[in-house]
């Protein structure tokens, strides 16, 4: 097997064997078991299953988050499982975008300092040029200078997703980037999402639990239990 | 499950996770140090009160600067009252070419009339009690006397013109006063002895002091009938209404002790507002739950109040016992200044400090508890919902009150009350406008930094009213051990290299009338560079315009302490060298009974041209009129005085000359041969009487900053509580940031220049503050120039900074130690 990954050319994620299991005051949980994946680059995926089935905790491996209790994973080739949490954080700036359910800004910062951010934890001096085409680019030129607290949920989704761009990740991982917004709203993000996707050529991780956006990916992945089916 | 029980565990729950730490910190702190302070002051005035007969050395006194009348002994004696009297005064003592200024005791032969002398007769002989003084011929010495001046027991020492043997070491008087010249070592001698001393000539300065004992009816009959009889000089005590007084000097302790303990209780409320602010906005959720589990908003205020009581009952128990043990921190760090055996506590002085904790807990918990009681059931719903702030007239009204009240607690004057609070308000809101501006204008560069900079700024920045709170907190506390630590050090030192080199450097008293032609002979022979000589009376003012003095003065002011004491009274034809005339005309055409007033007394009592003051002299009474109004400077190191008489006024009176001389290291023999020649002479050395105070102001800014630790410890209380108020929304930014591929070196690398920069703006702030303080003490009240300290600019934000960011990235450690992954379980 692990022959047969080295082997696989143009992947972006590879696991091996992946598990993760956490002791509790009952005894160990296993949250995660066997998860073996090969996701190419360019892929879209969506990971489905029910509260429970360990979505978010596979993402975060995926996302160098957290480290499995067993087996292996690789991020564009390098295996992130040996890495510690400063190397993991170093290969997040360089490869990955996230987006959340609360969006996650940070309240002291106005909209262009949280698009700005990743970027200047790069050190890249463009920072602020790179920030302000993409929020013209979401719709929100007007807002640069605007607080989240001062912006609508749609707003701040559209903030996250130019902030989650604008470093133009190879992989992008969205955990339910709708489950705050209501119908509407979440479709014109959903919308912008794939758009920027494809624009971006990002390898797009989904967690949803709706079957009509799992549906706009090219696979769905479902977890049950903590297993692939 | 009853109500009670409900809170009871939920308190015991949120103080296991730790909820409440700070907040009991905070007040174990706060009732400490007010414990401390009460149990200290309580004890003090216990000694005095139930030992007053013991320190009063009979059950009744009267003290005079002179003799009493025949018929008042006459009267004791029908009324079967026994009697002792004691004379002090102050000699310059001198053998084997040593001198000292000793305190002289006269005793007659029943004293001691209540309590025990205790002696000892050797270095390393063994303390016994006696119960008589020495016999005539004899003297008992202080052991520092003995080292002094060379002598061992045995040994002749010659008090005036009087030789006597020094047979025991005194170490233990039972009346011993507690003014400053206690720290003159004592010379215990009979009275029998003292005429031929050929000290005590009319106008000496001594005081007497008549000692009574007898049945409780006959003390009480004695002092009625005395009393009308006093003249304004004269002071009768019982031991049963009057304590024997304090000394100036520890009730100054007192007072200056009990308003530190208002720093560390001003800065312990804030921490535990803030930690209150904390945890009841952690608990908005539960209590939207319980309210739509049905409970009804008292019962939610009843159900967290409750639980604050019962927490602020065993936090002010457990507070009480560290009090108790830091007031014997005190008592220890000032042991020289107080009576050798002290009153034990009482319950009453625990108590108190108990009170205090419990009025704190409401006066600064209070308000954010009531946020609770608005809380709506429907946040459980919408989250967003909150209640609204406490009202800011609730805030602060309460904790303005509450410190008012211990402020007076402690001044026992309400205008006194009025003004630290007036003043402690203003600073308090200058500096806070002064830190806003100081955080807006960060604000502002914000934009031009870099990324870790911006960062480690918007830290301090995210919560204004927090990082004022800590930075008044830090710098506040400081100024006070600033301004202490120079005071101790550098005030008199700095103000003795200010003098011009041959200022006078000695004072001669008591020289009496037919002395002072040779004093001058001997001066202008041995080549003394000497001031004016000035006749002196004592005397005291007693009324201005008829009215009573003690009506016209606040506590602790100039005109207080000059009007309950004797003055050096003096008369002049012209105006004195260094005196400057303010107000009216000097005398021309000498006439008697006019007088000059110095000026700061004249505004400190409000007395104006023209008023009539009225004076006693002994049992006399004089009055002069206003004719001139005087400024002068004290630090000439000449003779000077609040009153200068035209001559004729004080002829009527017995006086003594006074002056002062400049001798300089190679003259120092010089002295000897003075003191030899002048044995009734009383003469100071500055340098000796300086290094006095220098001892007795180190150990009461070492009680003060003993206090002042505390506040400390507040102040760093307070950082923790700001700091765990914002830690949810710091651990969530910090993941985020790790989550977009912050490393933790970048983060820790914001955090210390968070805490660095609150720490140097404290430190700066206070630095600044204490060096305007000292600016203005030294130019406006001792007159000489003003040197800042920089090296203190230099190490005290320096310091500071090291010490709050120690503490602070302590504090936040959890930031960088929390997985990014909490982010993805929205934590």
């Amino acid at each position: 097997m692990k022959t047969q990954i080295n082997q696989v050319t143009n992947s972006v994620i590879v696991t091996e064997g992946l598990a993760k299991s956490v002791l509790t005051s009952e005894g160990v949980l296993h949250i995660l078991s066997s998860i073996d994946l090969i996701i190419k680059s360019g892929e879209s995926i969506a990971i489905v299953g029910e509260s429970g089935s360990g979505k978010s905790t596979l993402i975060s491996l995926l996302a160098g988050l957290d480290k499995p209790s067993s087996g292996a994973i690789f991020l564009n080739g390098k295996s992130i499982t040996m890495m510690d949490e400063d190397g993991r954080a170093a290969l997040r700036n360089q490869l990955i975008g996230f987006v959340f359910q609360s969006f996650q800004l940070l309240p002291g910062l106005t909209a262009l300092e949280n698009v700005m951010l990743p970027l200047e934890l790069r050190g890249d001096k463009t920072a602020k040029a790179a920030a302000t085409a993409l929020l013209h680019r979401v719709g929100l030129a007007q807002r640069l200078t605007h607080a989240p607290k001062q912006l609508s949920g749609g707003e701040q989704q559209r903030v996250a997703l130019a902030r989650a761009f604008v470093t133009r990740p190879a992989i992008l991982f969205a955990d339910e980037p709708t489950g705050n917004l209501d119908s509407k709203t979440g479709a014109n993000i959903i919308e912008l999402l794939f758009e920027l996707n494809q624009e971006n050529r990002t390898t797009l991780i989904l967690v949803t639990h709706d079957h009509a956006l799992a549906a706009r990916c090219h696979r769905t992945i479902r977890l049950e239990a903590g297993c692939l089916v | 499950m009853s109500r009670f029980n409900l809170a009871l565990r939920l308190l015991w729950r949120d103080s296991r996770s730790g909820e409440l730490t700070l907040l009991i910190l905070a007040l174990l702190i706060a009732v400490s140090s007010s414990t401390a302070i009460a149990l200290f002051s309580e004890r003090l005035q216990s000694t005095m009160s139930q030992q007053a007969a013991e320190l009063l050395g009979a059950d009744l006194v009267i003290t005079s600067p002179e003799l009493i009348a025949p018929a008042w002994l006459e009267q004791a004696q029908q009324l079967n009252l026994i009697s002792a009297h004691a004379i002090e005064f102050h000699s310059v003592l001198i053998e084997h070419d040593e001198l000292i200024l000793a305190s002289i005791k006269a005793i007659s032969d029943t004293y001691p009339l209540r309590g025990v002398l205790k002696i000892s007769e050797g270095d390393a002989g063994v303390e016994s009690i006696v119960h008589q003084g020495p016999e005539p011929g004899t003297a008992w010495l202080d052991r520092r006397l003995l080292s002094v001046l060379k002598l061992k027991l045995g040994d002749t020492l010659t008090v005036g013109e009087k030789p006597l043997l020094v047979t025991k070491i005194i170490t233990y008087e039972p009346d011993k006063k507690g003014d400053f010249f206690s720290f003159s070592p004592r010379v215990m001698m009979n009275n029998l002895d003292l005429l031929a001393t050929g000290i005590l000539q009319p106008g000496s300065q001594v005081h007497y002091y008549f000692q009574f004992i007898g049945a409780a009816q006959a003390i009480v009959e004695y002092k009625n009938w005395l009393k009308p009889q006093l003249n304004p000089s004269q002071r009768v005590m019982d031991s049963r209404e009057n304590r024997p007084e304090l000394s100036s000097a520890l009730n100054r302790a007192e007072r200056y002790l009990g308003l530190s303990s208002i720093l560390v209780i001003l800065i312990a409320g804030v921490a535990i507002a803030m930690a209150t602010t904390r945890y009841t906005e952690r608990h908005f959720d539960a209590t939207a739950l319980l309210r739509c589990l049905g409970l009804k908003q008292q019962e939610i205020l009843w159900l967290y109040s409750s639980q604050f009581v019962v927490l602020g009952l065993v936090a002010s128990a457990v507070g009480s016992a560290l009090g108790y043990c830091a007031q014997v921190g005190l008592f220890y760090i000032l042991r020289e200044l107080l009576p050798q055996s002290i009153a034990p506590a009482s319950i009453g002085s625990l108590f108190f400090g108990f009170i205090i904790g419990m009025v704190v807990l409401l006066g600064f918990a209070l308000p954010p508890l009531l946020r609770l009681k608005q809380v709506s059931a429907l946040r459980v719903l919408r989250r967003e919902l909150e209640p609204r702030q406490p009202a800011v007239w609730l805030v602060y009204g309460l904790a303005t009150s509450l410190i008012s009240l211990i402020i007076y607690k402690y001044t026992h004057d309400l205008k006194m009350t009025v003004s630290v609070l007036g003043v402690g308000i203003i600073s308090l809101i200058v500096l806070g406008l002064l830190i806003m501006g100081l955080l807006k204008l960060i604000q502002k560069r914000l934009d031009g930094m870099s990324l870790l900079w911006r960062l480690g700024l918007q830290g301090l920045l995210r919560n204004n009213r927090a990082s004022i709170s800590q930075i008044l907190a830090f710098s506040i506390t400081l100024v006070a051990m600033l301004l202490s630590f120079n005071v101790r050090n550098d005030i008199i030192d700095d103000w003795q290299q200010q003098l011009p080199k041959d200022a006078p450097n000695h004072f001669a008293l008591n020289i009496f009338p037919n002395q002072v032609q040779d004093f001058k002979e001997d001066f202008k022979q041995q080549h003394i560079l000497g001031s004016e000589f000035y006749p002196v009376v004592r005397g005291r003012l007693t009324a201005i315009n008829q009215i009573a003095v003690q009506k016209r003065v606040s506590k602790d002011s100039q005109g207080d302490n000059a009007i309950h004491r004797d003055l050096s009274l003096t008369w002049t034809e012209s105006l004195p060298n260094e005196n400057k005339l303010q107000a009216g005309e000097w005398w021309v055409s000498l006439q008697p009974g006019l007088v000059s007033v110095e000026q700061k007394l004249a505004e400190s009592l409000g007395i104006k041209l023209g008023d009539s003051l009225a004076f006693t002299v002994g049992s006399q009474q004089f009055n002069a009129r206003v004719a001139s109004i005087r400024s002068l400077r004290w630090d000439t190191m000449k003779p000077n005085f609040y009153m200068v008489f035209s001559p004729g006024t004080l002829d009527a009176y017995p006086s003594t000359f006074i002056t002062s001389f400049y001798l300089a290291e190679s003259q120092k023999e010089l002295l000897n041969a003075l003191v030899k020649k002048y044995p009734s002479t009383t003469i100071l050395e500055v340098d000796l009487i300086l290094q006095q105070f220098k001892t007795l102001l180190t150990q009461l800014t070492q009680a003060i900053n003993f206090l002042l630790y505390f506040a400390l410890m507040a102040g760093f209380i307070v950082l923790m509580a700001a700091v765990y108020a914002t830690l949810d929304q710091r651990i969530v930014e910090g993941a985020l940031m790790r989550t977009m591929g912050a490393n933790r070196r970048l983060l820790r690398a914001a955090q210390l220049i968070e805490f660095s920069v609150l720490g140097l703006l404290s430190g700066v702030l206070a630095v600044l503050m204490s060096e305007l303080i000292l600016f203005a003490l030294y130019s406006q009240v001792l007159h000489i120039s003003y040197h800042p300290s920089f090296y203190l600019w230099l190490l005290v934000p320096l310091f500071n900074a090291i010490l709050i960011s120690l503490v602070g990235c302590w504090g936040v450690r959890q930031v960088l130690n929390k997985p990014p992954l909490l982010i993805l379980r929205g934590l």
